[in-house]
């Protein structure tokens, strides 16, 4: 049951929480000073803040505008009533928008409902009821064509059909019973559950569509009426948070990533992982979210081990992960494998974690179509909002091969359709994606890319990001480039000289899914405020590859005393007949990285095959465990997906 | 007309049970639209869904239900009350003639490409889909996977041999596979290249000829029943053919059209090849059909510019340009994802 849910205790909660609330964006204490019982009764006051700033910025005098999330909370908080018995019957002729319709129409209904039977009070007509009701009838939404729809869609139809468990087949637009909706739903819910739990997800760690996974997620902890999903909806909450938390800094999700949109790669402040790390981590600033308002509504809790992980950065740490590609359709390559018929490779994701950045990388290639991001830098910003405080490279990479790998559009068209929703695709100014000419290598706060791109390539050429936030940067002629950001100093090595290119995408994104860039806030105000000033290092050599080695600033004497350590450090550059690299790290490890070829450290070879799928100081999961371990301190927090049961192994709550 | 209608019915009789003797049936150009030009992104649907050609009045008619990414349609013909669409949902059939529907595919089925209806036992059902062939033998109400023998599952087409039903070919990006014992397993067809295979078709007038279009080698065809398949069109060696078809109503001629290629016409059995391109508004076609009910008349629909016919071979065009784009009966402007015929109840 959502913990908040009547009309008759809103008005004490409001009050209390009126009291206890803080101003939007403040910090409140460090989860460490704190006990258990404290950092809950904090979730759930900024729970209400997410409801409150939502009610108020509702205009009940605009009939054009607010989605069913708007109206939901609303109507949760008894708030704009006229507003929303208009608004639904306007946001619906005719319904659009698929598993987008289904989700918050879902929650809508869940909260009319919840009302209803709380007070005894009709939260809607009968011809309200009616009205949404025919719109599951009459409306035949798409299951789409990611992971992230199909979680949403089935979780939508679950929980809907549950809410009138005998209706026919007369009464759904797919001609199913409710009973016959729920068991497919259910099937493809549980199935999904394990194969995540099991193999990764092949949408990982997306700091936009992160959201996607909670808003359905939280739905199920929420509402569903089934015991057995409600646990789960729960856990996987609790799984896709953690996820997020060891690879947090500050409230911004670091490492390398499935999908982000160019947004939210230049400003990831920006992103949905932003909003959720002020809701669940109480860190960074308050930003409108559909996705917090679900969540708000749901009374999911987090357990507050996460907070303490997400917020703990006393110690750097390794994280690795095992994650998958999206299902391949075709050219799955020698290091496929099936999972219920459908193939797959593995993604091995590192992520080093400090205090002051995280600098994380998955090992190259097309490991998920249109959006990937291979490798990131993140520095810790204590205000992040405004500041492009990441860096990251790309091999602007774009072809039919990739399009029909992942999609089952026809090889003359795929491009075309990719680019109509992601225009920046097939572009040599794209900042994201990944490039089957790319080999990343990571240890700790060195990473080495490689590069060996064919002749002929569309766009033969790479080129990383760096930002207008960065500070004193310096072209050494020892071929170093150094720079400040924030509380980092970085050196960036390019092994085949390039050159400066401005950024500027204002006529670039101008259409299209990809054009909300601009969008969103300040049209008008295009590129400049995002990323306006930033620049690219661009290389056309064919051949080619660079170094990255990130440091504290407080681990040296001054900024001098860094780059004369970096110039200092051995290095053996090649670049034919394929590029190698022979490295000392800062902190004295000797990386061997050649293309094509298994990365060393101090000779040894890293090997994948034992990668398991969460493994660091925080967080243990074992490849196909259905299982997850939250670890923090003597506090142990276990998920076990098989039996749907969490354990608390020890505690010491403060 | 006669003369043609005749053939036609002979030939029909050899595909469809007794049943439909005493009541031939008649067929209707459909056409699968899987989106418009003015689409974006996939939650954001523009119009799709199956239209057919109402031939009287020269206008598209919106049939079944408006559903995103319909790839395809298929009938029973031995009860063509019996409807299938391919969807990007999955199946979704009607058991009377398109009054009621439903999804008949659960969540394992997905990005159907083609339906093939036995001709002998409309419970036999089989689907070309993203991820492989699936099959019911209970007329739709349940499916199973029938991959084994695949190389690679994903799938644009699948035909059922009418003269001998248990034999099957399907179409994979792998090549060209044949099952001999109702899809439960398959062999690759060794003279057939393997690259994918995008389009096929049987021709009604010589059953013997068969032709394929594939990705990046052309036209190849078959004049032993599927057994041996060789190049054909020289001229279109290297192209990407997504459509091909064979003329019920003469034996000889044939159509091809693909990626910037236009359509091409053998009127010889596949020895020579024209183009017949000039007055279509793009030379990207997607998919091509002789028709089934007039004689010589050849469809050919271009990639979001219109839907048109020919009833001199490709001397002239008509087609969506007689109707007012964006009014009703207008499909212009669609991705026309397979276009073909179905038998219909009178």
């Amino acid at each position: 049951m959502p913990f908040l849910t009547s009309f008759t205790n809103k008005l004490s909660i409001a009050l209390v929480a009126a009291a206890l609330v803080q101003p939007i964006g403040a910090a409140q204490p460090a989860s460490s000073a704190l006990t258990d019982e404290e950092l809950i009764q904090q979730y759930r006051e900024r729970c209400q803040i997410v409801l409150n700033k939502t009610v108020e910025l509702t205009d009940p005098n605009d009939l054009s505008a607010g989605g069913m999330f708007n109206l939901a909370v609303c109507l949760h908080e008894g708030a704009n009533l006229d507003w929303i018995r208009t608004r639904l019957v306007t946001a619906n002729q005719p319904p659009a928008g698929a598993m987008f319709w289904m989700l918050p129409m879902v929650l809508f209904m869940e909260v009319a409902q919840d009302i209803e039977k709380d007070t005894g009070v009709a939260a809607l007509t009968d011809e309200e009821w009616a009205f949404t009701r025919t719109l599951w009838r009459t409306y035949f939404p798409y299951r789409g064509d990611t992971e992230n729809h199909w979680i949403m869609y089935y979780v939508s139809l679950y929980l809907v059909a549950e809410m009138f468990p005998d209706d026919g087949p007369e009464r759904w637009y797919n001609g199913k019973s409710s009973a016959e909706n729920m068991a497919e739903a259910r099937e493809y819910i549980e199935d999904w559950i394990k194969i995540t739990t099991s193999y990764g997800q092949g949408e990982y760690d997306s700091p936009n569509y992160i959201e996607e996974y909670t808003r359905p997620m939280a739905l199920l902890a929420g509402w569903a009426k089934d015991p057995v999903l409600r646990k789960k909806g729960n856990m996987m909450m609790d799984y896709i948070l953690l996820d997020y938390a060891v690879e947090n800094i500050n409230g911004l999700y670091g490492g390398a990533h499935s999908r982000v949109y160019p947004r939210y790669l230049v400003q990831p402040s920006l992103s949905a992982a932003a909003a959720h790390g002020w809701l669940f981590f109480n860190q960074g600033e308050y930003l409108s979210n559909g996705g917090n308002m679900v969540i708000a509504l749901s009374g999911y809790t987090p357990p507050p081990i996460l907070l303490r992980i997400a917020q703990d950065r006393s110690n750097p740490y390794v994280h690795r992960e095992l994650k998958r590609t999206r299902w391949r359709l075709r050219n799955a390559g020698a290091t496929a494998f099936e999972i219920d018929g459908k193939s797959t490779i593995p993604v091995y994701k590192y992520s080093y974690v400090h205090e002051d950045y995280i600098l994380g990388s998955s090992q190259g290639g097309l490991l998920q179509p249109i959006q990937q991001q291979t490798w990131s830098l993140l520095w810790n910003e204590p205000k992040p909002k405004g500041i492009s405080n990441t860096m990251f490279g790309v091999q602007p990479y774009s072809s039919p091969f990739e399009g029909t790998m992942y999609f089952s559009t026809d090889w003359d068209t795929v491009t075309d359709l990719i680019s109509r929703s992601k225009v920046d695709y097939d572009s040599e100014d794209k900042l994201e994606g990944g490039s089957p000419y790319e080999q990343v290598s990571q240890h700790k706060a060195a990473l080495i890319a490689l590069y060996d791109i064919p002749e002929g390539t569309r766009f033969p050429l790479i080129h990383t990001y760096f930002s207008r936030d960065l500070k004193n940067r310096e072209e050494d002629p020892s071929g170093w480039i150094f720079a400040q950001g924030g509380p980092i100093y970085i050196a960036y090595r390019p092994l085949a000289a390039g050159e400066w290119k401005p950024l500027d995408w204002t006529g670039l994104l101008k259409a299209g899914t990809g054009s909300y860039f601009t969008a969103n806030s300040n049209p008008a105000a295009g590129f400049e405020p995002l990323a306006g000033g930033s620049e690219s290092y661009v290389s056309y050599a064919l051949q080619n590859g660079y170094i990255v080695q990130i440091a504290s600033a407080k681990d040296y004497d001054s900024y001098a005393a860094f780059k004369s350590a970096v110039v200092a450090l051995p290095l053996k550059i090649s670049l034919k007949p394929t590029p190698s690299v022979t490295y000392t790290a800062l902190d004295g490890a000797v990386l061997t990285a050649q293309y094509g070829k298994a990365f060393s450290i101090n000779g040894a070879e890293v090997d994948f095959a034992d990668w398991k799928l969460f493994d660091g100081p925080f967080a243990q999961a074992e490849r196909e465990s259905e299982s997850l371990e939250m670890i923090h301190g003597q506090d142990r927090y276990l998920l076990d997906f098989k039996n749907a049961r969490t354990e608390t192994l020890s505690t010491t709550t403060k | 007309m006669k003369r043609h209608l005749s053939i036609l019915t002979c030939l029909l009789l050899l595909a469809l049970p007794l049943s439909a003797e005493d009541n031939p049936p008649e067929f209707k150009l459909f056409a699968a639209l899987g989106m418009t030009k003015s689409q974006k992104a996939s939650p954001l649907p523009t119009d799709s869904g199956v239209f057919l050609y109402d031939t009287l009045n020269q206008r598209w008619r919106r049939f079944g239900p408006t559903i995103q990414q319909v790839n395809s349609m298929a009938a029973d013909p031995s009860n063509p009350a019996n409807i299938f669409l391919a969807c990007g949902n999955g199946i979704v059939r009607s058991q009377n003639n398109g009054k009621t529907w439903k999804m008949v595919t659960g969540w394992r089925e997905s990005d159907i490409t083609k339906i093939a209806v036995d001709p002998s036992n409309g419970q036999n059902v089989y689907a070309a889909t993203a991820w492989g062939v699936v099959i019911s033998r209970d007329g739709g109400d349940t499916w199973s996977e029938a991959n084994t023998g695949l190389v690679e599952k994903l799938s644009k087409s699948i035909v059922v041999d009418h003269l001998n039903p248990t034999r099957l070919l399907v179409a994979t990006t792998a090549g060209l596979f044949e099952s001999m014992d109702s899809a439960a397993s398959w062999e690759q067809v060794q003279s057939a290249p393997d690259i994918a295979i995008l389009g096929l078709s049987r021709s009604l007038a010589d059953t013997s000829l068969w032709v394929a279009g594939t990705e990046g080698g052309g036209v190849i065809i078959s004049k032993d029943d599927g057994r041996t398949w060789k190049p054909s069109a020289p001229e279109l060696s290297h192209a990407n053919i997504y459509g091909v078809t064979t003329n019920p109503h003469d034996r000889r001629s044939m159509a091809a059209g693909g990626w910037t290629t236009g359509i091409w016409i053998s009127t010889d059995g596949g020895a020579h090849w024209m183009n017949r391109s000039e007055g279509l508004p793009s030379m990207n076609v997607t998919k091509t059909a002789f028709d089934q009910t007039i004689p010589g008349r050849l469809w050919v629909s271009t990639f979001e510019e219109g839907t048109f016919y020919s009833d001199d071979l490709g001397e002239t065009w008509r087609g969506d340009e007689i109707i007012k784009p964006g009014a009703a009966g207008s499909i212009l402007g669609a991705f026309v994802v397979d276009l073909g015929f179905v038998p219909t109840t009178k």
